[in-house]
């Protein structure tokens, strides 16, 4: 998928469409005139993205139009070409053996209903994705450093940590969002009810805290504090919805970067902080991690509409039902601008939900999505790029083409 | 002024406006009071603790620090604020929990908050400790101590947040729409979220990696305290688990004693003090709090007056003791008599526990732990803070 929108891409180049929207650029003949128009309206629309985008990340308009600017000759094929073919996912899992035996030590808790609750995620069914990533980067920054060929205890406790405050953000948004199925099983909220899962979530998160502080780095604390505080914010943020379109756009990358990617970006910084002493390369891993979130949530935002829940272990379309405009919807919105009402009610009429979903779909609004990720993805690669090569830098760089092109 | 109570204010204090112009815990939007006995409801003989309580205040300078501020400035906060005011008029207990910070201005206060306070100044600064600190200490308390001070009554107010919490396939239809009672608990979530976590931001501020971890671990006891405090009180007509004292003592640590204990042992460790004084310290919260339980436990058998109706836990200390006195099947029979028409009548219930041994042995329990509290006391220098620690004990022992 991700190489078919690659060439989707340089279909259009971008630059001089926006200049003169007339013909379409020349050597390359869109595959026909109904495709040209539409990529056309994409392109327009894809402008003033951009520009809401500057609105949200200050950074972004230079990383954009650098990226355009080398688009010929991109870092993404090249780095590919050259890097060894890991798969980041096996490289990963060495060091995270025991993982979840590891995370139900944590859990000591003298009550069984209460542990059993604690510990139902903790499955070793999840895809630990982004324990992954933490023991990678730590591995990635320990090489770097000093060509230090282990992974501290203290690193390998982050990746347990993680996905503990994962962990403990699901339980809770189970039961905000009334869910009752994930990863295939039951939620906690609809085996034990919501009291217990509150509570569940609220031990783990405690549990996490402990282990955290056990770590002994005031540092490290104060930079997983910080996830913490996103996710509360990030969801507070999805109570709320913008009217002008720009903003919504603004509105809701920011909640996917607390809600999702500040895990990623926070939990790589620490293990960074923990293997290296270089604040250059605190930023390299907070931004790998920063970058790569932030596409894998757009990408499951895709998913939602593009999957069908057998694959994702739980129900798509799962954000309309909540009344959610993801990046496929406001996307898809820039072409129907019907939607937009529907968008402010929070698809709550009888109809809006599948009716918003016909239009995503006849939309471009899944293309613009992935395409989106896939600049995301982009600035992460070039970001660690910039770390000494390594197998663990190259899975990294391998895992966030995965992230694109994952189906689940 | 509490936390929420600032929180519930706070639409005003932005000139929102909404429906509700009147302020929507007002009397008039029904009456919640019959709602809630799953609060424990600390009452003393009114004019001694609140006595001993606001001399108290006045020792440690300035009951809250800038922490409530910074809450209150923020956009959540605004946010749940207004959310909050959406569940006026349903039937979901977070209004309870609401309104019992704001109208209840006897069990508003931040007792643990003050504890760790006067704790604080009780032991004074470390002979260890360098007097680099020194500029950041008001009435005698260090600043990093007040944060703490203020995070200790986040976590409790965040746990009282979240115990309100409804099982949504329990509902009966009295509940009022589902619909509300979903809104209400996210909301409630929501919002104790964000108090955990302005807590855990709190926390990393103090750069003391073993602060952190004790006050994690009392979040994880407070935590499992909750747990066993719904698990019993939530089935009514199974009467009670056989629990015995020891069981309930191990259980009460964990839901009322934990936080103070760790608080105070926290507070010391901040100010550099050694090992022997965090012990004395965690030693005088855990038995202040153990006898603080016990005494609002023993309210409903020893008040003059008492509403016959008024229901009372069946796992509080002097039910525990009676039916240990009396063992198992004893109590099951006694409990049996008491029903009437398939309802416990509650009045009748504690009359014969009244007649028992639970009820003095719950008091000489009480006074055990106040004992031990003032012994744990005796290693701090005399001092007014010292005083006003050994007060609190007096307060809440003494049974007339």
């Amino acid at each position: 998928m991700a190489s078919c929108w690659w060439r989707w891409r340089r279909g259009c180049s971008w630059r001089p469409a926006a200049r003169s929207p007339g013909p379409g650029p020349s050597g390359r003949a869109g595959p026909c005139g109904s495709r040209l128009l539409a990529a056309a309206r994409a392109q327009i629309s894809y402008f003033n993205l951009v520009k809401s985008l500057t609105a949200a990340f200050p950074n972004m308009y230079s990383i954009s139009r650098l990226y355009h600017a080398t688009s010929a000759t991109c870092c993404y094929s090249k780095t590919r070409s050259g890097g060894k073919h890991t798969d980041p996912f096996k490289l990963g899992r060495r060091d995270l053996k025991g993982l979840y035996e590891d995370i139900r030590k944590e859990l000591l808790i003298s009550a069984a209903e209460l542990k059993e609750m604690s510990e139902y995620y903790f499955d070793g069914k999840g895809k630990a994705f982004r324990p992954i990533i933490v023991v990678l980067m730590a591995r990635a920054c320990n090489i770097h450093y000093n060509n230090s060929r282990d992974v501290q205890a203290s690193q390998r406790s982050i990746a347990l940590i993680a996905e503990m405050i994962h962990t403990a953000s699901l339980v809770h948004d189970d039961v905000i969002d009334d869910a009752s199925s994930r990863r295939g099983k039951r939620t906690v909220n609809k085996i034990w009810g919501e009291k217990k899962a509150v509570l569940a979530g609220d031990l783990i998160l405690s549990a996490a805290s402990i282990a955290l502080a056990r770590i002994g780095n005031t540092t490290v604390i104060s930079i997983l504090t910080q996830v913490i505080e996103d996710l509360v914010r990030g969801e507070f943020l999805q109570l709320g919805s913008k009217e002008n379109e720009n903003e919504r756009f603004a509105h809701y990358l920011e909640k996917t970067f607390k809600k999702t990617a500040s895990l990623i970006a926070n939990s790589c910084k620490a293990v960074s902080v923990l293997g290296c002493p270089d604040p250059v390369v605190h930023e390299i891993a907070y931004q790998y991690g920063k970058n790569v979130g932030i596409a894998f949530q757009l990408i499951d935002d895709v998913l939602d509409f593009t999957s069908c829940s057998d694959q994702m272990g739980k129900p798509t379309s799962a954000d309309l039902k909540l009344g959610l405009a993801t990046g496929p919807v406001l996307f898809a919105c820039r072409q129907f601008p019907e939607m937009n009402a529907m968008i402010m009610r929070r698809f709550s009429l009888p109809g809006d939900v599948d009716r918003a979903r016909q239009y995503v779909l006849q939309s471009d609004g899944v293309q613009q999505t992935t395409y989106l990720a896939q600049q995301y993805c982009h600035k992460a690669i070039r970001e660690i790029s910039k770390l000494r090569p390594s197998r663990e830098r190259d899975a990294l760089i391998q895992l966030s083409e995965i992230v694109l092109t994952r189906d689940k | 002024m509490g936390l929420w109570q600032l929180l519930m204010r706070l639409p005003r204090y932005l000139g929102a406006s909404g429906p509700p112009r009147r302020p929507w815990w007002s009397p008039s939007f029904g009456n919640i009071s019959s709602v809630g006995s799953w609060r424990g409801q600390p009452s003393k003989s009114p004019a001694h603790w609140n006595q001993v309580v606001s001399e108290a205040e006045k020792i440690v300078g300035y009951p809250t620090s800038f922490m409530s501020l910074r809450c209150l400035l923020s956009d959540e906060l605004s946010n749940i604020a207004m959310q909050v005011r959406k569940l006026v008029g349903t039937q979901h207990p977070l209004l309870t929990t609401a309104r019992g910070f704001v109208q209840d201005t006897r069990n508003n206060l931040q007792l643990r908050g003050l504890v760790v306070l006067l704790i604080s100044k009780a032991a004074g600064p470390s002979s260890v400790n360098d007097s680099c600190q020194n500029y950041d200490m008001v009435s005698g308390i260090y600043s990093c101590q007040r944060s703490l001070a203020e995070i200790t009554e986040l976590i409790h107010t965040a746990l009282l947040v979240h115990r309100g919490i409804v099982n949504l396939n329990e509902l009966q239809s009295s509940d009022g729409p589902l619909k509300d009672m979903h809104f209400g608990n996210k909301i409630a979530i929501l919002s104790g979220d964000f108090l955990l976590a302005n807590a855990c931001n709190g926390l990393a501020l103090l750069q003391n990696t073993k602060v952190v971890e004790l006050l994690a671990s009392a979040l994880m006891d407070l935590v499992q305290g909750v747990y066993h405090e719904n698990s019993t009180s939530a089935k009514e007509n199974d009467i009670t688990n056989d629990i015995g004292i020891s069981a309930w003592k191990e259980r009460a640590f964990l839901s009322h004693g934990a936080l103070l204990a760790k608080s105070c042992q926290a507070a010391m460790e901040l100010a550099n003090h050694d090992a022997e004084v965090q012990d004395m310290a965690f030693q005088y919260g855990k038995h202040m709090a153990m006898s603080h339980k016990i005494n609002s436990d023993l309210q409903p058998f020893i008040k003059e007056k008492t509403n016959d109706s008024m229901s009372f836990n069946l796992n509080s200390a002097p039910v525990v003791l009676h039916q240990e006195f009396l063992g198992r099947d004893l109590w099951i029979k006694q409990i049996g008599e008491a029903q009437e028409k398939g309802r416990l009548d509650y009045a009748k219930l504690r009359e014969t526990i009244k007649a028992g041994k639970g009820v003095t042995s719950a008091i000489d329990l009480c006074r055990y732990h106040g004992n031990k509290a003032l012994e744990a006391l005796e290693s701090f220098p005399p001092s007014e803070a010292r005083s006003a620690l050994e007060n609190i004990v007096f307060a809440v022992t003494r049974f007339s």
